[in-house]
């Protein structure tokens, strides 16, 4: 995937020039382009005068970040000790059925990525499954493709 | 409670102790030999508290307690043994040894590794982590996680305990930023950013200090078990402060140097010429026995022939021409008694004061040069620069010139808070922590010294009393035309003029542009000025810093012709005699040998041919001479074309010593035998005086008290008189109009480092540093193929885009074998100019 390092800057500069601001300018670049570019490290941190070395740092200390391009739609999957039981298995299986892919893969066409999630927080609610931040909880297997179509 | 508020009384294992404030309890423990057994603890760290091994139980804590992180406390009772410390330490190596490959048998750090020994002591033999270990592996094919993080680094993620010390020493000591610890937890490792490399001057120290096999040099890989080498104390023997080196060695092959710490000197880092200049000596193609010339060949002789042969021209000239038609000249890289018996072989044999060190220097003063030498001797010390408030470098690159200097100059300013002014020509690495780095147009020091002192003068911030009477000395004499000729605002001028007169304690650094400066009376006289009128010599240290390894040794040694009153009455008084004639500075024997009147050269150590700083003249005079003998290590295009080679041991292979930039004579010892047939050069130089029937020593023990007289420091205070200074523009030939400078790359120390491999992987070609303005506006890339031209002569180079530089002066390197850049230098100009074209199709 080529991405216009143009567009990252444009980006880079809507944001305040603050070194406190870095983790808020990651996130509005991955909010940009579903992921962290590579040129955008070296952008980040020549408009913060901030070292290479500290924005990797940040960059690969968060799980949130991602370095490797993902889709346009996020598909999260809970795989806590409740949805563990209540079946979060067979969401993920259905899921590689319906649009054939494992989690951490993001299809061809660059619409989906599914990735594995501890606790969110919604137990009560297992199995839990978010798309692009909305949250479904009590997913039936069978219809856990057709959820992310609608989400 | 403690009687002085600034000392703190505590009991450590039953022992009392009385430490300042601030001291951390491991300091304390290990004031008194008690041993607490530290992973990421450096002596010149920051405190970091990441690997958890100093556990201590400090009663009424809580918890067990870092001692490296814990500063002693009123009363503070310390246990560092007891049965829970034990207990801790234990489980702390358990933990590191969770995710550790104990991959020992194929580790180089094995048998030096603190993580083996701690475990050896305290740790138990079996993991209660059954599960399988982490592993970081880039290469599916490989067993290791061997990746190459710079040049001559590799890094072994699976064995890295995350101590944090690589990263904390690259950061917070050599100001790099281009490593550092990327993801979390078990996958954390440590790395460059992608597409970068760790290739500072200092990355190998970041191995020293590894604790484990986490870092490796290439050198040291997987060639020898350390408990199967020997240790020799060594000292460096490339620039001029003088690191304390430890020597690796088995039989006759060293296998890596490391450095020794000495606090006055180095602190314990090195740089990598250094650290891998080692690897000269162990080149393949030393000279291993005397040659001679014979028809267009020259062919393999025995030391007798080669001797024979010398004594005898030598004598055959000293009678019928006199001593004074040899020249000699000797690399100042050699240690002191080589030094001493070069110049007494010269004066009392050859009865002539034809001797030099300063291979490349331009033209050189031709009489006693009062205001240099006087600037010279004066005291320096390295550790004292980080007492300073203010420090001043004036024309001097410190990284590529003094690597330690520069680490001191850092640590004043980083850590203690002094302020940096750099002047110099073109932006460096140690002006980018500077207050200000003032970047004045090449050539013009003096008129910005002079604006100095007239800023000084002008704002009345001089207790001189002669100030007013200087000033009428001084041209340029207002400050508005020495901003102009220099390029530097009138404000900038001021404010420095301000700083250096509000603080306490100055130190004054000057270096190599200035040292090998045409005009180095003229800029020492401004430099003195200064200080006359800012009060430096009385609340500060100036240091001209000498270049080689022994530079500091060979001027004190008297190996130069135009002495100094008080060095001729020193030599008189421990030989009796002096010569009664001049003496030949280096350029002046060349000259004299193009004009016929120097018949022969002896020249030790010195590759002339690609050092003299005029490519074209140092070949006219060297092959007009009727007998040039070189003794070197390897052949060099100087001893191409030699009568007579002989082959040259090196500082490795034998006893003897340097004096460093601070005039401290450091001694060194052998740590091999002598290569192939090759000899010191002072014995070498005594075997000649020999076939003169005058031998200059019996056992080197006679020649230790002359030295020692000689390299006494001057009792004499030296006074200091204002002088006049005038800035006067040098002719221009407006074809050739971009600034040349010419100096040693940075992983590079003379022209003998190219034989080191590990040098040679940072930077094996020469190259032309160029803005990045300036190439724009020549339409150039990285790597473009540029004709560099001069006046005299021209060559090929390939291009590197330079952030340092932001003028239009460009930097060559010197040295190289491939790419002899002296060639386009002129030994009558002070600022070599060029003009450059793009060569097509590159």
């Amino acid at each position: 995937m080529i991405i216009d390092s143009n567009k990252i800057q444009k980006v880079i500069d809507d944001s305040p020039q603050d070194k406190k601001q870095l983790i808020m300018i990651l996130q509005n670049i991955q909010l940009e382009f579903h992921y962290l570019p590579k040129e955008s490290i070296g952008l980040v941190s020549e408009y913060l005068g901030m070292p290479q070395s500290t924005v990797y740092s940040a960059a690969t200390f968060y799980k949130s970040f991602s370095l490797v391009p993902r889709g346009e739609n996020i598909i999260k999957v809970c795989k806590g000790t409740a949805c563990h039981i209540k079946g979060a298995d067979l969401i993920i299986d259905q899921l590689y059925a319906g649009i054939g892919i494992k989690p951490g893969q993001t299809t061809k066409d660059m619409k989906y990525t599914i990735e594995v999630v501890n606790c969110v927080g919604a137990c009560a609610m297992a199995p839990v499954m978010i798309v692009n931040d909305k949250y479904f909880g009590e997913v039936k297997c069978n219809r856990a493709t057709k959820l992310v179509k609608k989400g | 409670m403690s009687d002085d508020s600034n000392n703190i009384n505590l009991t450590i294992d039953g022992q009392q102790v009385s430490v300042p404030r601030g001291t951390t309890v491991l300091e304390a423990a290990r004031s008194i030999r008690i041993d607490i057994p530290t992973f990421c603890w450096h002596p010149k760290l920051k405190p970091a508290g990441s690997c958890r091994i100093c556990y201590v139980e400090i009663e009424k804590a809580r918890t067990l307690m870092v001692s490296c992180a814990t500063d002693v406390a009123p009363d503070m009772v310390v246990h560092t043994a007891s049965e829970k410390v034990l207990q801790g330490r234990k489980a702390v190596l358990e933990f590191m040894l969770m995710n550790h490959p104990l991959d020992c048998p194929t580790c180089d750090k094995g048998g030096e590794c603190d993580l083996q020994n701690l475990t050896f002591k305290h740790g138990v033999d079996d993991s209660r982590f059954d599960f399988k270990k982490y592993r970081h592996i880039r290469d599916k094919n490989s067993t290791f996680d061997d990746l190459r993080i710079g040049s001559e680094i590799i890094r072994n993620q699976n064995r890295c305990i995350l101590c944090y010390k690589c990263v904390r020493a690259n950061k917070d000591i050599f100001g790099e930023q281009d490593l550092g610890a990327y993801q979390r937890g078990n996958i954390t490792e440590i790395n460059t950013p992608p597409g970068e490399q760790v290739d500072s001057l200092y990355s190998g120290n970041l191995v020293e200090i590894c604790p484990v096999g986490a870092l490796t040099n290439t050198d040291w890989r997987y060639k020898i078990r350390v408990w199967n080498t020997q240790t020799v104390d060594s000292v460096c023997s490339y620039c001029a402060d003088g690191c304390n080196l430890t020597l690796w060695k088995d039989k006759q092959k060293i296998y890596r140097a490391t450095s020794r710490r000495n606090d006055n000197i180095d602190e314990g880092w090195i740089c990598d010429v250094g650290r891998y200049g080692y690897q000269v000596p162990m080149a393949e193609d030393r000279l291993t026995t005397p040659l001679i010339k014979k028809g267009d060949s020259q062919v393999p002789a025995t030391w007798e022939e080669a001797l024979g042969l010398i004594s005898e021209k030598f004598k055959k000239i000293k009678d019928e021409r006199g001593g004074v038609c040899i020249g000699g000249l000797i690399s100042p890289n050699l240690d002191s008694l080589s030094l001493h018996t070069f110049s007494k072989f010269f004066r009392m044999v050859l009865n002539s004061n034809n001797v030099d060190f300063r291979a490349g220097y331009k033209m050189l003063p031709e009489k006693a040069d009062d205001l240099y030498s006087k600037l010279t001797s004066l005291p320096f010390k390295i550790s004292d620069i980080e007492k300073s408030d203010l420090i001043l470098v004036l024309d001097s690159d410190l990284t590529k010139e003094h690597p330690i200097v520069n680490l001191r100059v850092r640590k004043a300013v980083t850590q203690k808070n002094a302020s940096l002014f750099a002047l110099n020509p073109i932006t460096t690495q140690t002006g980018g922590i500077a207050t200000d780095e003032m970047v004045y147009n090449i050539g013009t020091l003096h008129a910005l010294l002079n604006g100095l002192c007239i800023s000084l003068i002008d704002q009345n911030l001089t207790q001189y009393e002669n100030a007013r009477d200087l000033k009428n000395k001084l041209s340029p004499n207002t400050i508005e035309e020495a901003s102009r000729i220099s390029g530097i605002d009138v404000a900038r001028i001021n404010s420095l003029a301000k700083a250096i007169t509000e603080v306490k304690n100055i130190s004054l650094i000057a270096g190599e542009l200035l040292t090998s400066s045409i005009n180095r009376e003229q800029l020492s006289g401004a430099i003195i000025n200064l200080c006359l009128l800012a009060g430096i010599f009385d609340k500060g240290q100036v240091g001209v810093l000498s270049q080689a390894a022994n530079s500091k040794g060979a001027e004190k040694l008297a190996v130069m012709p135009h002495l100094s009153e008080r060095s001729i009455l020193k030599i008189k008084q421990i030989w009796d005699k002096y010569p009664d004639n001049d003496g030949l500075a280096l350029d002046q024997m060349i000259r004299s040998s193009i004009k016929e009147e120097l018949d022969s050269m002896f020249i030790i150590g010195s590759n002339l041919m690609l050092e003299y700083p005029d490519g074209a003249v140092v070949k006219e005079g060297l092959e007009k001479l009727d007998f040039l003998v070189v003794a070197d290590i390897c052949e060099t295009e100087t001893t191409q074309i030699a009568d007579v080679v002989l082959p040259l041991s090196t500082w490795v292979e034998y006893d003897s010593s340097f004096v460093n930039l601070e005039s401290v004579e450091q001694k060194f010892k052998a740590a091999i035998k002598p290569v192939g047939f090759s000899l010191p050069a002072y014995q070498i130089i005594n075997k000649i005086a020999q076939g003169f029937k005058t031998p200059l020593f019996e056992t080197i023990d006679e020649l230790i008290p002359e030295i020692k007289t000689l390299l006494q420091p001057d009792d004499s205070q030296n006074s200091f008189e204002n002088c006049a200074i005038e800035y006067i523009e040098e002719k221009q030939n407006p074809e050739f109009e971009i600034p040349l400078l010419i100096t040693n790359e940075l992983h590079h120390f003379g022209y003998f480092t190219e034989k080191s491999n590990s040098l040679s992987n940072f930077c094996s070609e020469a190259f032309l540093e160029i803005s990045p303005g300036l190439a724009e506006k020549l339409d150039v890339k990285n790597g473009s193929i540029i004709r560099v031209e001069s006046e005299v002569g021209k060559i090929n180079l390939p291009v590197k885009i330079s952030e340092y530089i932001d003028n239009d002066v460009v930097r060559a390197y010197r040295n190289f074998s491939a790419s002899p850049v002296n060639i386009l230098q002129m030994r009558k100009r002070n600022i070599d100019r060029v003009k450059l074209t793009v060569v097509e199709g590159t």
